[in-house]
């Protein structure tokens, strides 16, 4: 009877523990950059993967968290602990000769140099913290010192890696297997920042049903080019010579428009301008490139940034650049806006526009790197302008672009190419985790004039959980083929996406 | 005996955790919160106003060590006024915090109020 009731209790006792595994486990559900800076997703998320102004400075920033290594600066204004004075001072003062027993002082200077941001400002008398308050230990602060070992390496704490996964279903009633749900994917990230000198940022494809198709708008994942490929892989050499400039190397998404690809609500469905392709070319503006860029925030609210690209197989170089400038709302260093909250509210003090211009200049076709070989080559250039409006729960974007191609057709029996793209997408937030939008798209590649509407709801009933209903009504006509044939698509979509 | 030193113990170490706290707190953890007695009758609507909405995004727990430490628990940046006046903007700022001008600055005053609180 006695071992019937000590068997329960240790039974009561295991599903206890069980319990508590799993209630944890669940809290650590979440990805890279949220389990490095210990934040929710919501903090520079709108709804996955779309960004608030906070994510944009985050991103800008070089992955380095705004504010972060302020209370490590407070360490390091600590004074050097009694025990290592006292040995130092026995040395003399203007000893610069190197001995084999080391100064304990510089190494304990060295360490907690290590041991803190790279970016902490020094103490203000404003920004000191009270004495009694510094020694409140027993709270858990982030920032606090890491071990030596980490610290001195830079290895992040925690591996920075992380998953997207996408489940969808899609309905297109004029395609042969109407219902298709086999369109899943899932998507390894890895992003963070190495003692706050530079930042890093990959993704790979790690699986998808799809067979990408680069003229293809709706594929899944849209900014990935290539299936099982790296998507990107850059570093970002953070304030070079502790100047405003960093040096982003590798492959990576030119900065151009104001939003990185995925950088949207809908998941499925890409910005025309952004994604749209001219004849044989395979260049589009989102598409990842290897390339060298400089960039920099100057007055806290002016972002420029410069490239160059080199496709491979290629000897001749492609360029770029972009111009953005933001009014109103917290600035790219995440300083929130002079608002007097004595005064009546005003229309400004919740109003926030960014405008940002861009232009790239390449040339792609054949490759031009075989000796005795003369290749097809297309010169091309595409330019444009967006602006994105937020007032309160209303966003507004906009987003033109117009290029040309001398031979997208790489034949020379065509005639050069001008297209026009616009889209403009409005995005109300219904509740914190429920969105929705409306995107309207005019596309004129130079074969077809398109037009798009694109309503899309997306809901979170979890921070790291997306579930997205998309719907494509797609018409136009081919205007360069013969008998001017018709478009008309409507595609709706359902899926899951989800990062962990 | 064993008994008594025991509970004398943990009773000096409640008694030392309530007396470190220079705001009176309720709670512990997550349902950490701001001790409503002591709290004087005009900043009694603006605590009630805070229960409700900050607690719609994070826990008062939050903003407990905040003032407590004088340090923001997620960035580790200084919680002092200038930083409150900056919070309050981001919150009012921020799509569906469901938060007028007015009852920020109240929010506002309030924290002010348990900053200079906790300072004393």
């Amino acid at each position: 009877m006695n071992f019937a009731r000590h068997s329960i209790n240790i039974n009561l006792l295991l599903l206890l523990i069980v319990s508590v595994i799993l209630a944890a486990s669940d809290v650590y559900a979440i990805p890279a950059f949220t389990r490095a800076n210990n934040v929710e997703c919501s903090t520079c998320h709108t709804i996955f993967p779309e960004l608030n102004e906070y994510g944009e400075a985050f991103l800008k920033n070089g992955y380095v968290y705004f504010g972060k290594g302020k209370k490590k600066s407070a360490e390091k204004a600590k004074p050097v602990p009694a025990t290592v004075e006292a040995k130092s001072a026995a040395l003399p003062v203007d000893s610069n000769i190197v001995k084999g027993d080391g100064n304990a002082d510089l190494l304990s200077k060295l360490k907690a140099g290590m041991m803190v941001s790279a970016d902490a400002p020094a103490l203000t008398a404003a920004t000191t913290v009270p004495v009694a308050d510094a020694e409140s230990s027993h709270v858990a602060v982030v920032g606090e010192a890491k071990s030596e070992g980490i610290a001195l390496s830079g290895v992040p704490d925690q591996l920075p890696i992380s998953f997207t996964a996408n489940l969808h279903g899609t309905y297109n009633k004029d395609a042969i297997n109407e219902f298709d749900f086999s369109t899943r994917s899932l998507k390894l990230n890895a992003g963070g920042n190495f003692k706050e000198k530079a930042g890093f940022f990959g993704t790979y494809l790690v699986y998808t049903e799809n067979v990408a198709a680069t003229n293809n708008t709706s594929q899944t994942p849209t900014n990935l080019t290539v299936k099982n490929d790296i998507g990107e892989l850059f570093l970002i050499w953070r304030h070079l010579f502790e100047s405003p400039i960093n040096i982003k190397v590798g492959r990576l998404q030119p900065k151009l428009g104001l939003w990185k690809s995925n950088n949207k609500l809908s998941t499925t469905n890409s910005y025309a301008t952004y994604s749209y392709t001219v004849g044989e070319s395979l260049f589009k503006l989102e598409q990842p490139q290897d390339a060298v860029e400089a960039n920099m925030i100057i007055a806290n609210r002016l972002f420029l940034a410069g490239g160059v690209v080199n496709r491979k197989n290629q000897n001749t170089k492609e360029w770029y650049t972009h111009a953005s400038v933001k009014f109103g709302g917290a600035d790219y260093l995440v300083n929130e806006p002079e608002i007097d909250l004595n005064k009546e509210e005003s229309v400004f003090d919740y109003l926030t526009l960014t405008v940002g211009g861009y232009g790239y200049v390449g040339t792609n076709g054949d490759p031009n790197t075989v000796a005795g070989v003369t290749p097809r080559q297309n010169d091309f250039y595409r330019t444009g302008v967006d602006i994105d409006l937020l007032y309160k729960l209303f966003r507004l974007k906009l987003s033109g672009v117009i290029g040309n191609d001398d031979n997208p057709a790489l034949s020379y029996s065509l005639p050069p190419v001008k297209t026009y793209v616009a889209a403009v997408e409005g995005e109300y937030t219904i509740l914190q985790n429920l969105i929705g939008s409306l995107r309207f798209e005019y596309q004129d590649d130079g074969s077809n004039i398109v037009r798009r509407f694109i309503p899309t709801l997306a809901y979170a009933p979890i921070e790291n959980v997306k579930v997205a209903a998309e719907y494509k009504h797609e018409y136009g006509t081919s205007y360069k083929t013969t008998g001017a044939t018709e478009i008309a698509n409507q595609i709706g979509t359902l899926g899951v996406t989800f990062s962990f | 005996m064993k008994r008594y030193v025991t509970l004398a113990v943990l009773l000096t170490i409640f008694v030392y955790s309530i007396a470190e706290a220079r705001i009176k707190v309720a709670g512990r953890g997550a349902k950490m919160n701001f001790s409503s007695e002591g709290i004087p009758e005009m900043y009694k609507p603006s605590f009630n106003l805070m229960l409700v909405k900050c607690v719609k995004c994070h826990t008062m727990e939050r903003t407990v060590i905040a003032i407590q430490t004088g340090r923001a628990p997620i960035t580790g940046q200084p919680f002092n006024k200038q930083a409150v006046k900056a919070y309050g903007i981001k919150m009012l700022r921020k799509p569906n915090s469901d938060m007028n001008k007015k009852e920020i600055r109240d929010v506002v005053v309030l924290l002010n109020y348990f900053l200079d609180e906790n300072a004393k």
